[in-house]
């Protein structure tokens, strides 16, 4: 465990403005809302997901994240640019922790920021929902003793699947010259 | 995840469900080998991985997913081109990985 805690945090930036992170460390929300504020946005949204205690009235111990954390990062950038463009962000950063993380601590904070809220609000939630849908990293819930642990699924679609059709969806934009209208 | 790359093969990584399955994280196998071929090698060493894992999961080769269908009775036209997995080989030197499903946040 303590070797875990000393791998340095992974980052991948477009900019100054599009940031996202692997980090075996705590999560520190300050440092992440610091990070997208700037003077031209007029809201900042934060959301934080945290470690429940339970999974279907079963009590978990921990959680537990591992990540092919190559392709994971490769994925949260690409979130977090198309976020960003669809919703004309000042700026998006992203965050997840790996390793094990103790009940109701954060394991995932998105901030955004946008000169006006409407926008701050839906990209946050597209945001987490993408994340949860398409990022290669794997939750266990480790329930403790006899009973040891289980891997979580968001969904059981192949996420291979479904990002070769998000990605045929948005060569499709690009052709049509549409610009969704959020 | 580095590897010592031993030529005339290529990497395997096992995540999540696969993983706890062959209670590895990684394994190499010898190139050039078809998906299918890979598929079929990894059910005869590890038996019930098709049923259990890899219907569920999808696969990348070097970083980049490829089209699969196991067990199923054929892929969707797309109009870029599908690649059958008896067709799509395997490398040496190429880092495969199945992906079971996500679970992020």
């Amino acid at each position: 465990m303590s070797e875990e805690a000393r791998q340095p945090a992974q980052i991948l930036k477009e900019g100054e403005n599009i940031h996202v992170e692997l980090t075996h460390d705590h999560l520190d929300i300050q440092t992440t809302i610091n990070r997208v504020r700037s003077p031209k946005a007029g809201a900042i949204v934060l959301f934080a997901g945290t470690t429940r205690d339970s999974f279907d009235s079963r009590p978990v111990l921990h959680l537990t994240y591992t990540s092919y954390a190559p392709l994971a990062l490769a994925t949260l950038l690409t979130i977090a640019k198309a976020v960003h463009t669809r919703h004309a962000l000042t700026a998006i950063s992203i965050s997840h922790r790996l390793g094990l993380v103790p009940i109701g601590e954060e394991s995932i904070l998105i901030a955004v920021s946008a000169s006006h809220r409407q926008a701050a609000w839906r990209a946050g939630e597209e945001a987490l929902e993408e994340c949860k849908s398409r990022v290669e990293i794997w939750k266990r819930e480790e329930f403790g003793g006899e009973e040891g642990g289980v891997w979580r699924a968001n969904s059981d679609v192949p996420v291979g699947r479904r990002q070769r059709r998000a990605s045929l969806e948005e060569m499709a934009k690009v052709e049509d010259g549409e610009q969704e209208d959020r | 995840m580095a590897t010592t790359q031993v030529p005339g093969h290529f990497t395997l990584l096992y995540f999540a469900s696969a993983s706890s399955f062959t209670e590895k994280d990684s394994e190499t196998f010898q190139a050039p080998l078809s998906l299918l071929g890979l598929f079929n090698e990894l059910e005869k060493k590890y038996p019930g991985i098709r049923d259990k894992v890899l219907c569920r999961c999808a696969v990348t080769i070097n970083l980049k997913y490829v089209d699969v269908d196991i067990g199923s009775d054929g892929g969707e036209d797309e109009p870029d081109g599908h690649t059958s997995e008896d067709a799509l080989i395997i490398k040496g030197g190429d880092e495969v990985a199945l992906i079971p499903p996500v679970s992020s946040g």
